[in-house]
């Protein structure tokens, strides 16, 4: 009987640990295992059989390590007879009655963008263990304790681009119930089993008991069997050595748990032995398995999360704005290679409710398929959002879906033959969903009733490749009011009529609705909610739009899809009040509100505030000096006093700065009257790089009326020196972050005594104390505050 | 979020921060969490011997540092692990402190050393997962180059040991790795 065949019938029990019975066996630690193993065969066979006696129906080779990256740190050995070699050794152990499953592993190498390991080397790394395993003759594959859902696909790939045989992958979770990565169990079943994964689950890391609520969050959505393979127990650390001590019994005590829980298939990982296994299946004689709930799943995930698309939900919004078309920063940051764009309005749009985000890469001018894997990287770590691959080009298209470490949306594939014939076996090869553009060969569609026809045409040819209605979304296909009055109404059937009767989820292109019309945002917010009203399930907009925010919150709760308004009322009683503080009566004077305005940081307001002052008949010169230098000096005293911190400091000091030079205009020769008493040279050393400190230490000093001459960083002695005799400066300070380029402070002070230079000088930095700017001949300065005051008393 | 905070000096219980200046930092934050693009390496190393003062990688490289060999003492491997916060964040705390916003490049500044550490926390509890298989383990602390007797210069090693360069890491002529936030650290290995 086949495996899948047999887990209908009963719980499959696989084997428990190898790495830790090898080590109770005389494996001396720091050795590479596969080769030990293959040194010593009577131990490993001894290990295989012991779990074959004790009941064990797979049994995993001893090849957890055995990929060419790992290996290569122990020497240069064969990858493919290794793994040919241990799984000839396993079978010889356990005979043709058990199952034999190539475990596979870690390359303890990080995958892109993390890592430099590039993704295809990573599979390819994988193929060539594959290929000994299949040598060896293994019945099945097991991907195990993997942490980097992004390995863990390469894996998979690997195994099924060489074969067909059932394929296992367990990943390793924290106490937090995420992976080392981040990777949350139902996320990683959705990418894994949308990839063809035959059954997901869990090893490692924790003991039984913490592992059963991995179980329960997986079974709703699997429609394949869960494994579960947890340790005895948590690890303890007793005098250095990990232990677990769980004994059989209790360890097998669970097993009902798991299956009522959903776990098809059950073993031990690290700590158990043979009686572990032996008691387990004791404990299982006879009990039914639950089978997985559903045989699809209209679902999305990224590497960390993942949208549930089914059943009664709030309208999902798919950020439309990584797309440079119109977008003019964003194409030129396109065209240098740059990302951070994409990340940051990945970033905004997840804060302002996205559930997805569209990403689109085509403009002329920049290579659309390398900018997408590059975009995909970038996104794939600055958002938790699911993407939605959004492109014309088919190679774009699959490029993306095999190196995004999740399960994608393909926007969009529609009832064109030829296109649609290369494209739908993409998405099903890599387990894609897809949107369905009732468009196809010839003109457009104009009513909901052909725009059904190619509905059914393009998702009966997809039902040939494995989709089922939960895998597509379906487009309205919204066309501009403008061109024809009647377009609206028609894609308003279309998604009526594929929410209700044929039973799929739809989306819109919100905007082509308004296109051409002024103020677009009424007719966009309006047609929304109609939509909704309709079934809509998502839609393709700027999150960022206030109205149409409002307006999906507002049809969310008239269609009762937002339970008990929860949402609405959320949002809305977290807007702060629309009334301008400014706007509410005060009785402060306009002096107390500049100095309020520069103790609060408020840089927006000051310049306002100051034109107030001076309407009031203040002069410059005496805001600046009876009330900005007070105000800042008490923020430097809040500073001391640690009821400020840096950035508060840091808005108060260009607040002042910028008030300064609005009044400069008006403050004439005299300036700031404290410039005649000297200039100040600052400077990072020579070899040191680090210049955020000497920054502050500058911006503060100017606001205090010195004239500050800042040379940068990196800067040699003799330039320091040779700035200081033609400035004529009074006092030079001098920065550095790390003890070796602390030492070229003392470097300039001797260049200077050494050149005569009548000047004091000023050290600072993370590594720079006091007691060593007095053994160089400096005075010391522990932040820009004290700096100042330092300052005040060089050049009184 | 807290490491931040602290980073940038706040002390529970005596800063104060309004919530217009708390919306402001953490607007900040999210930015800097967003352009930040981090990396990492690691790479087991066998230690062929460690005296008292000399620390002898298999290669034969010898290391000069009393407290590193006291820190690896009992260590037969040591783990090399490095990571940076990638240049972009570099460009964009040097654009806002020199004459942008400087609140800003400050509040990255932290976010940016806090991730880059966080990495190397990252990497360790990694490694560390795959060692417990093998019923080993890592020191509980990390040592960096420039710190003690175990010098600067050190960086180089640890640097070309990585291949660093396959992440965008550069190192300068005084052994400054650069984009700035960019780290290198040894653990031992316990077996």
């Amino acid at each position: 009987m086949q495996l899948k065949d047999r887990i209908k019938e009963k719980i499959i029990i696989l084997d428990g640990a190898t790495g830790t019975e090898l080590h109770k066996k005389g494996m001396p630690a720091g050795v590479c295992p596969e080769i030990w193993c293959l040194e010593n065969p009577d131990i490993i066979s001894g290990v295989h059989a012991g779990y074959r006696d004790a009941g064990a129906d797979i049994v995993y080779t001893a090849t957890f390590g055995a990929n060419g990256i790992k290996l290569s740190q122990y020497g240069a050995y064969d990858v493919v007879e290794i793994n040919r070699d241990l799984t000839l050794l396993a079978r010889r152990a356990v005979g043709a009655d058990v199952l034999l499953a190539g475990d596979i592993c870690s390359t303890g190498r990080f995958v892109r963008p993390f890592g430099d390991l590039d993704f295809e080397e990573a599979i390819d790394a994988y193929k060539e263990q594959v290929k000994g395993l299949l040598e060896g003759g293994v019945d099945l594959f097991v991907i195990e304790t993997m942490m980097d859902i992004q390995e863990t696909r390469a894996a998979l790939i690997a195994v099924k681009e060489l074969s067909d045989k059932f394929a296992i992958v367990t990943m390793t979770y924290e106490e937090n119930g995420r992976t080392l990565n981040g990777t949350d169990p139902v996320a990683a079943l959705i990418t894994l089993q949308s990839l063809g994964a035959d059954a997901v689950g869990c090893n490692c890391s924790t003991g039984p008991e913490e592992m059963l609520g991995l179980i329960e969050a997986m079974k709703p959505w699997a429609k394949i069997p869960l494994v579960a393979k947890p340790n005895a127990g948590m690890p303890e650390l007793i005098e250095g050595k990990t232990i677990f001590n769980m004994n059989a019994d209790a360890f097998a005590s669970f097993g009902a748990q798991f299956v009522s829980k959903g776990a098809n298939l059950i073993g031990g990982c690290c700590g158990t032995t043979p009686e572990h296994i032996r008691k387990l299946k004791e404990a299982l004689a006879g009990i039914k398995p639950v089978l997985p709930v559903r045989d699809s799943i209209g679902a999305l995930s990224s590497a960390r999360s993942y949208v549930i698309l089914e059943g009664e939900r709030p309208l999902s919004i798919v950020g439309e704005r990584i797309n440079p078309t119109g977008k003019k920063a964003l194409q030129q940051e396109l065209l240098e290679g740059r990302m951070s764009l994409v990340r940051t309005m990945a970033k905004e749009q997840e804060n302002q409710g996205a559930s997805l985000l569209d990403v689109n890469m085509g403009m002329p001018g920049i290579d659309e398929k390398e900018t997408m894997l590059d975009a995909i990287g970038n996104l794939s770590v600055a958002s938790e959002l699911p993407l939605v691959i959004d492109s014309s080009n088919i190679e774009v298209i699959e490029a993306a879906l095999r190196l995004y470490p999740g399960r994608v949306l393909i926007n969009s594939i529609s009832g064109e033959t030829k296109k649609m014939a290369r494209l739908l076996p993409v998405a099903a090869k890599y387990g894609a969903m897809f949107i369905l553009l009732p468009l196809a060969d010839g003109d457009i569609p104009e009513t909901a009733e052909e725009r059904k026809k190619i509905i059914k045409d393009v998702f009966g040819k997809a039902a040939d490749l494995g989709f089922t209605k939960s895998d597509i979304v379906v487009d309205g296909l919204v066309m501009a009011a403008s061109s024809n009055f009647k377009a609206p109404m028609e894609t308003l059937k279309t998604i009526e009529w594929s929410s209700h009767v044929f039973g799929t989820n739809t989306i819109v292109g919100l905007s082509n609705v308004s296109f051409g019309m002024p103020e677009r945002k009424w007719l966009n917010a309006s047609f929304l909610a109609m939509a909704v009203s309709k079934g809509l399930t998502m839609a393709i907009a700027n999150p960022g739009v206030e109205e149409l925010i409002n307006s999906k919150l507002a049809g969310d709760v008239l269609a009762g899809r937002d339970k008990d308004a929860s949402r609405y009322i959320s949002h809305f009683s977290q807007m702060p009040p629309k009334v301008k503080q400014e706007d509410a009566p005060s009785h402060k004077t306009s002096e107390d509100k500049v100095f309020q305005a520069i103790l609060e940081g408020n840089r927006e307001d000051i310049e306002r505030l100051l034109s107030g002052a001076m309407d009031s008949g203040m002069g410059a010169q005496k805001i600046v000096d009876e009330i900005m230098i007070p105000s800042i000096t008490e923020v430097g005293d809040l500073f001391d006093r640690r009821e400020y911190f840096l950035p508060q400091l840091i808005a108060s000091a260009e607040t002042m700065k910028k008030g300064i030079a609005f009044l400069e205009p008006w403050l004439g020769d005299a300036k700031l009257n404290k410039k005649q008493k000297g200039l100040i040279i600052i400077a990072t050393v020579k070899g040191d790089v680090h210049d955020i400190g000497k920054n502050i230490v500058a911006l503060m000093l100017k606001n205090h009326g010195f004239e500050v001459v800042d040379l940068g960083k990196d800067v040699p002695a003799e330039v320091i020196v040779q700035e200081a005799v033609r400035l004529k400066s009074s006092v030079i300070g001098l920065s550095a972050l790390m003890t070796t380029t602390m030492v070229i402070m003392k470097e300039v002070i001797d260049l200077a005594q050494r050149e005569s230079l009548d000047c004091k000088f000023m050290v600072g930095g993370a590594v720079v104390t006091k007691a060593y700017a007095k053994s160089i001949g400096a005075h010391y300065a522990k932040d820009g505050v004290e700096a100042v005051r330092v300052v005040e008393k060089l050049i009184p | 979020m807290d490491a931040v905070y602290r980073r940038l000096g706040y002390k529970r219980g005596i800063t104060k921060v309004d919530v217009h200046e708390r919306e402001e930092i953490e607007r900040h934050i999210d930015y800097a969490v967003a352009i930040v693009s981090l990396k990492g390496a690691g790479l087991r190393v066998s230690l062929k011997e460690v005296t008292p003062h000399l620390v002898v990688l298999g290669t034969d490289v010898e290391i000069e540092s009393a407290k590193l060999a006291r820190f690896l003492k009992g260590c037969k491997e040591a783990l090399f692990i490095g990571s940076t916060a990638g240049s972009e964040v570099m460009d964009a705390i040097r654009k806002d402190t020199e004459g942008g916003d400087m609140t800003r490049g400050v509040v990255i500044d932290a976010v940016a050393s806090e991730m880059t550490d966080a990495a190397l926390d990252w990497i360790t509890g990694f490694f560390n997962r795959l060692l417990a298989r093998e019923n080993a383990r890592l020191t509980s602390g990390r040592f960096s180059a420039g710190y003690g007797d175990f010098l600067l210069e050190n960086q180089k090693l640890m640097y070309d040991t990585l291949e660093l360069d396959r992440i965008g890491v550069k190192i300068n002529e005084n052994f400054i790795l650069i984009p700035e936030k960019s780290v290198t650290a040894v653990a031992g290995i316990y077996t």
